[in-house]
């Protein structure tokens, strides 16, 4: 059931009404527990719903054996929990990877023994779960947040569908306490969900299904191109991740948000950014800061005596763990120690380029800032070449090849004649048919004029005409949207995080 | 010198900036250039000013000016 899908609206408007029909805080909880297990069923994998259980009640004990016990035995409740909790994980994710890889070592030195393959399964939401179960873990260790007395509200923090499959990764302090329930109905919460859950729809299907068009066919048969199909596609890409992502997250935030539960938002404007650092900031927060508070901060700490050399050896280890996170290849491993070598570059240089910009006086100029943007984004979609290119030669084949051959003379005069010149050179294959074109064009400056007016103009402050004129001409763009959409192949459908 | 004063004049010198006040309820965010990766540095140089050493959980622990003030002065006395 993807949030995309006729099947999950339907699921949604009857929780919904459901919920809001009951008063009573007790039979609420077992409503949305029941809802969280159909929507986890529905995925077609039910051990999945065992992974979850599991990591549940391990957390669950262990959570509350940490808060009693006095501190060396704490500790190790601590590491116990943390391990216990990551074995399904390695198990479904990690091992199959891991051992294949064991075997081809062993047949490369001639052994002719050789270790069991489990099966590559699907693990569809268990790395977000299992990182929200470790964060819980730790603060309780921590003492920055108290073990959940009851087991059924601890079910719900761990298993609440909104929030299963992609996140946002939430912290105990932050949505433990809004699992009471019992909130009075609030109109205007449960509003500006709905409009926030169909502003990620437009997100979605308007503008990060329509670039994946484009991005899709390139990186099967990255060989074919060269020069601006390549660059198209690799820039294309970075937009497209984002709104698939960011659209997702609003969609989660939107659902949770009618029934009355504040989620945490994930992005905040990332390609604003103005270092890599401050990237990091607001590209998939709630992750961000899980891997800074329980990976980098105590390593960071543990060396810290090495000064600014103790901070880039945390930071390369904390990013590749993130790589590592999003899965066992090479690709997702390279994306992140780029990133922690972006990172620990500016904190050994940083004093250095702040000497020059200051020479240069360009210091605090709107100059500075925007090359400081540029750069930052350009060293990100650099980086996700690795993570969305199908192995690491591809990627480095793209990189080789992104100004080679540019075919931009050709490609200029195909703008002008849209679009058969550039189909001709099969440049951009099949998806310049006319009505996508038109309608991704819509949809761009629709998004950039909602998105700069959001800013300015709180929309439930417009006249109710305005207001209403605005959900309409949302929906119409979306309905427009699924009458011309050539996106019913299922792969383009599913949101790009699922597999992590 | 009272502690805190000793404190504030090691956050004026990590932050470079003479003119940080500090309150026990000083948090990260009322301090420019007070983030994840300064933050070691300044844990640091705390240490070697009042010649004491926290512990990873106890560091974890500070959320503010407060509760570091309040170990430097359980190890000092």
């Amino acid at each position: 059931m993807v949030f995309t899908s006729a099947t999950f609206l339907i699921f949604f408007i009857v929780t919904f009404l459901l919920f809001h029909l009951i008063k009573k805080p007790s039979l609420r909880m077992a409503l949305l527990i029941g809802a969280n297990i159909l929507f986890y069923l529905s995925l077609g994998a039910p051990y999945l719903l065992l992974v979850l259980g599991f990591v549940t009640m391990v957390s669950f004990f262990f959570g509350n054996w940490i808060q009693k016990n006095p501190d060396p035995l704490k500790k190790r409740f601590l590491w116990a929990g943390i391990i216990v909790d990551l074995i399904p994980l390695l198990g479904i994710r990690y091992l199959p990877v891991f051992n294949r890889h064991v075997n081809e070592l062993l047949s490369a030195l001639k052994v002719s023994w050789a270790v069991p393959v489990p099966p590559l399964l699907i693990s569809i939401g268990v790395s977000f779960f299992t990182f929200q179960a470790i964060s819980y873990l730790i603060d309780i260790y921590l003492e920055t947040q108290e073990a959940e007395p009851s087991f059924w509200k601890f079910m719900l923090y761990m298993s609440f569908f909104p929030k299963l499959l992609q996140g946002p990764i939430e912290r105990a302090g932050d949505l433990l306490p809004q699992l009471s329930l019992d909130q009075p109905f609030d109109y205007g919460l449960v509003r500006s969900g709905f409009l926030l859950f169909t502003w990620g729809l437009f997100k979605k299907i308007m503008i990060a299904d329509r670039l994946a068009l484009i991005v899709n066919p390139v990186f099967a048969n990255v060989h074919a191109y060269s020069g601006l199909p390549l660059i198209l596609a690799v820039f294309f890409f970075a937009f497209q991740i984002y709104f698939d992502f960011s659209g997702y997250t609003d969609m989660a935030l939107g659902v949770a948000q009618a029934f009355q539960i504040r989620l945490t938002n994930n992005f905040n404007s990332p390609y604003l950014a103005t270092n890599i650092s401050d990237f990091w900031r607001r590209w998939h927060i709630t992750f961000s800061r899980w891997i800074l508070d329980y990976i980098f901060k105590p390593l960071q700490l543990s060396w810290r005596k090495n000064k600014k050399y103790g901070v880039a050896l945390a930071l390369i280890i904390t990013f590749f763990i993130s790589g590592l996170w999003h899965g066992p290849q090479l690709g997702f491993i390279i994306w992140g120690l780029l990133h922690g070598v972006y990172m620990a570059s500016s904190v050994i240089l940083g004093p250095w380029t702040k000497k020059v910009y200051w020479q240069l006086k360009l210091e605090k100029t709107w100059l500075l800032k925007i090359w400081q943007i540029f750069l930052t984004f350009n060293l990100v979609t650099f980086a996700w070449i690795f993570f969305r290119a199908n192995s690491a030669q591809d990627a480095l084949y793209i990189i080789t090849h992104l100004f080679s051959n540019l075919h931009i003379r050709t490609c200029l005069s195909g703008f002008l004649q849209l679009p058969a010149a550039c189909q001709n050179l099969q440049i951009l294959p099949g998806a310049l048919a006319f009505e996508n074109q038109l309608i991704f064009l819509a949809s761009v400056i629709f998004y950039i004029f909602i998105a700069a007016l959001g800013k300015k103009i709180n929309l439930q402050n417009l006249a109710a005409g305005f207001r209403w004129g605005a959900y309409f001409a949302i929906l119409a763009v979306l309905l427009l949207g699924f009458l011309f959409m050539e996106t019913k192949d299922a792969s383009y459908q599913n949101f790009l995080y699922f597999k992590f | 010198m009272s502690t805190m004063d000793q404190l504030t004049h090691v956050f004026r010198e990590v932050f470079d900036d003479p003119g940080i006040e500090l309150t026990p309820e000083t948090t990260a965010n009322d301090i420019a250039g007070w983030d994840s990766l300064s933050h070691s540095m300044l844990i640091l140089a705390v240490e070697n000013e009042f010649k004491i050493r926290f512990g990873m959980k106890e560091i974890l622990g500070f959320k503010n000016v407060g509760d570091l003030l309040k170990s430097i002065q359980t190890k000092t006395s």
